[in-house]
């Protein structure tokens, strides 16, 4: 199989819930490498269509390919076996437990036998091996050893990005899914997490981002998607557009760019 | 050389906790920061150190006595089982109430198999087992969403009454079988002691080495995020309520074993007393954290108290209320130190994001 095929590609996508049309008929693609923004108004779709990609719903209608393949998503575990990571707001990260604990929980390194077949784990590998990962991506925070209670805001928001980062990056690279991921930061920090998401997508990693954040998708996507009313309004690279036109498709004062 | 490895771990080296934090200048923490997590996470031995020399000249020259130490440790010896089955609990975020009921259950039944010719070996292992099935039978019916407190407290009821029918209302007697794991002494330190030992060396390792012991500790702080890296947490909370299981029956074994006798009541002041030990150690009745030998230096405490006024001939009321008082005043420094600590490394975190220094 080859890799020119989007890493993530959703077709028809149609999602009812009674006789309210949540989506209708949504095509998405996200390539590995790419940053696509999300855009729309509250109750546009934008959640619905994110938790079709991350299995949490099942699409009335519709196809979900990964890699090419077509793929049926019962749960989010189907998903996350597929290479697809959902960053959620609440970023789930175990407070009392430092980073390095946080980013190799459930691929935990064991030590050699015969300690390691009492299931005693190499933290000191665990460590080598999360702060390595951190240095791909380009992250700074903290010690390996600080809890992550004792990080700030944005700190944190880094450890869960890179913690879904480093989970995607397997075989083939996965695509992450991105929630508002800036909504509780401040500039600075929201500026970090701009420059990880950039540089994640730099690692062949496939980002879409849901987000109010006008500026925050222009400044880290490549392509833009406007929902609205459960339609696709829009579906352009983002050095192709501005912020008027976006407003427009996102508020309906500007027709769809794919009106029948 | 900065943070502890974790709040938890007071077995993890310092040594190697370098091996992180080398590359980073900025999470060098100052002194007054290393002070206040210093006081966080040994403030408890800290705290008994000093009890112990005040009471050596307090109570002197009876208290400093070898002899008297091995005292102190066979008297906080009930209370630490006990202890280790209601932190194993509270870190996977549910508290066990049905200790006392386990513990009279194991006992019991121990006893009536003894009385009925049944091998040494089956009766504890038996008694063990109880243990570990009223554990599960909690967990299984707390994971179906009720609320563990409740649940427990009708094992508790349950399991009370279960030691009365078995033991006939009567308190089983002549129990001369088990006293190898009871008033016997092993190089000079009862079994009890021995068995407390051997107890949380093996709970410590587990909870701060292995994985399935970080992963429990990992479910009892943020079940979610153990779900999302694609664990079964639901195993991790049934386990929590087996352990304390566990620790009931070794608890109800013990004290048969020192009584040479079985009662069928239940004895509440078990959770009580257990409880206390937990709760000066800090370990979070909400889940996730928790450190076992600060539980061991909790129940010692209790211990020491109750002895020193012992040898002053002062009544042991006063030693529940100076324990009482003690809870409310580790609870408050406790509380005192995280704000600060958390205010502090925050402002710095602060200052070097907004400096721009990476």
């Amino acid at each position: 199989m080859t890799d020119a095929a989007p890493a993530l590609e959703l077709s028809g996508i149609d999602m009812h819930y009674g006789y309210v049309r949540a989506l209708d008929q949504i095509d998405f693609r996200v390539a590995n490498g790419e940053v696509v923004a999300l855009l729309g108004d509250n109750g546009a779709g934008k959640s619905t269509l994110l938790k079709v990609m991350s299995g949490a719903h099942r699409p009335t209608t519709g196809t979900i390919k990964v890699h090419g393949r077509e793929m049926e998503f019962h749960s989010p575990t189907d998903s996350t076996h597929a290479g697809i990571q959902m960053v959620y707001q609440d970023l789930a990260l175990v407070e009392a437990q430092d980073i390095a604990t946080n980013l190799m929980l459930g691929r935990e390194i064991l030590r050699k036998p015969p300690l390691g077949w009492l299931g005693f784990v190499d933290k000191k590998a665990q460590r080598k091996r999360s702060q390595a990962e951190l240095d791909r991506l380009g992250v700074r925070t903290a010690a390996m050893t600080r809890p992550v209670e004792m990080l700030s805001g944005g700190q944190r928001q880094v450890v869960a990005l890179a913690r879904s980062a480093t989970r995607v990056s397997g075989e083939h690279n996965g695509v992450l899914l991105l929630d508002e991921p800036t909504a509780a930061l401040g500039y600075e920090q929201t500026k970090q997490v701009e420059a990880l998401i950039v540089r994640m997508a730099s690692h062949g990693i496939g980002c879409v981002l849901v987000t109010h954040n006008l500026p925050l998708a222009m400044a880290v996507s490549t392509r833009i998607v406007v929902l609205n009313r459960g339609r696709k309004y829009a579906d352009v690279p983002t050095d192709q557009t501005d912020n008027d036109q976006l407003v427009g498709w996102i508020t309906g004062a500007r027709p769809s760019m794919f009106a029948a | 050389m900065t943070v502890p490895a974790n709040p938890g771990g007071a077995v993890s080296l310092a040594p190697e906790d370098t091996a992180g934090a080398a590359p980073d200048e900025h999470t060098k923490d100052s002194v007054g920061i290393r002070a206040l997590i210093f006081t966080r996470d040994r403030g408890l031995i800290v705290l008994w150190v000093v009890l112990l020399i005040v009471f050596s000249v307090w109570a002197s020259p009876f208290f400093a006595k070898w002899s008297n130490a091995v005292l102190i440790a066979n008297a906080g010896a009930l209370t630490a089982v006990y202890a280790a089955g209601v932190a194993a609990g509270a870190i996977s975020g549910a508290l066990d109430i049905s200790l006392p009921g386990v513990a009279a259950l194991a006992g019991v039944t121990c006893g009536w198999l003894l009385t009925h010719h049944v091998s040494v070996v089956v009766g504890i292992v038996v008694a063990l087992a109880i243990g570990l099935a009223v554990g599960v039978a909690n967990g299984l019916i707390t994971l179906r969403g009720f609320n563990p407190l409740i649940v427990t407290i009708g094992t508790l009821s349950a399991t009370s009454g279960l030691a009365a029918v078995v033991a006939g209302g009567y308190t089983i007697t002549g129990l001369n079988q088990l006293t190898f794991m009871g008033t016997r002494h092993y190089a000079g330190i009862p079994a009890p002691v021995w068995i407390v030992i051997v107890l949380y060396i093996v709970l410590t390792l587990f909870l701060t080495q292995t994985r399935d012991g970080i992963r429990f500790m990992a479910v009892g702080g943020n079940k979610e995020a153990v779900r999302r890296s694609g664990i079964q947490s639901d195993r991790y909370r049934v386990l929590g309520f087996m352990i304390s299981g566990f620790c009931a029956a070794l608890g109800g074994l013990i004290t048969t074993a020192v009584d040479t006798s079985a009662n069928p009541a239940a004895d509440p002041s078990i959770i009580f007393t257990a409880l206390t030990a937990v709760a000066l150690a800090g370990v979070a009745l909400t889940g996730g954290r928790g450190s076992l030998p600060r539980v061991l230096v909790g129940a010692l405490i209790l211990a020491t108290i109750s002895n020193a006024l012992t040898i002053k001939g002062i009544q042991p009321y006063w030693g529940t209320i100076v324990t009482g008082l003690l809870l409310l005043a580790a609870l408050g420094m406790e509380k005192g130190v995280e704000t600060s600590v958390e205010r502090r490394l925050m402002a710095a975190a602060q200052a070097t994001v907004h400096s721009g220094k990476k």
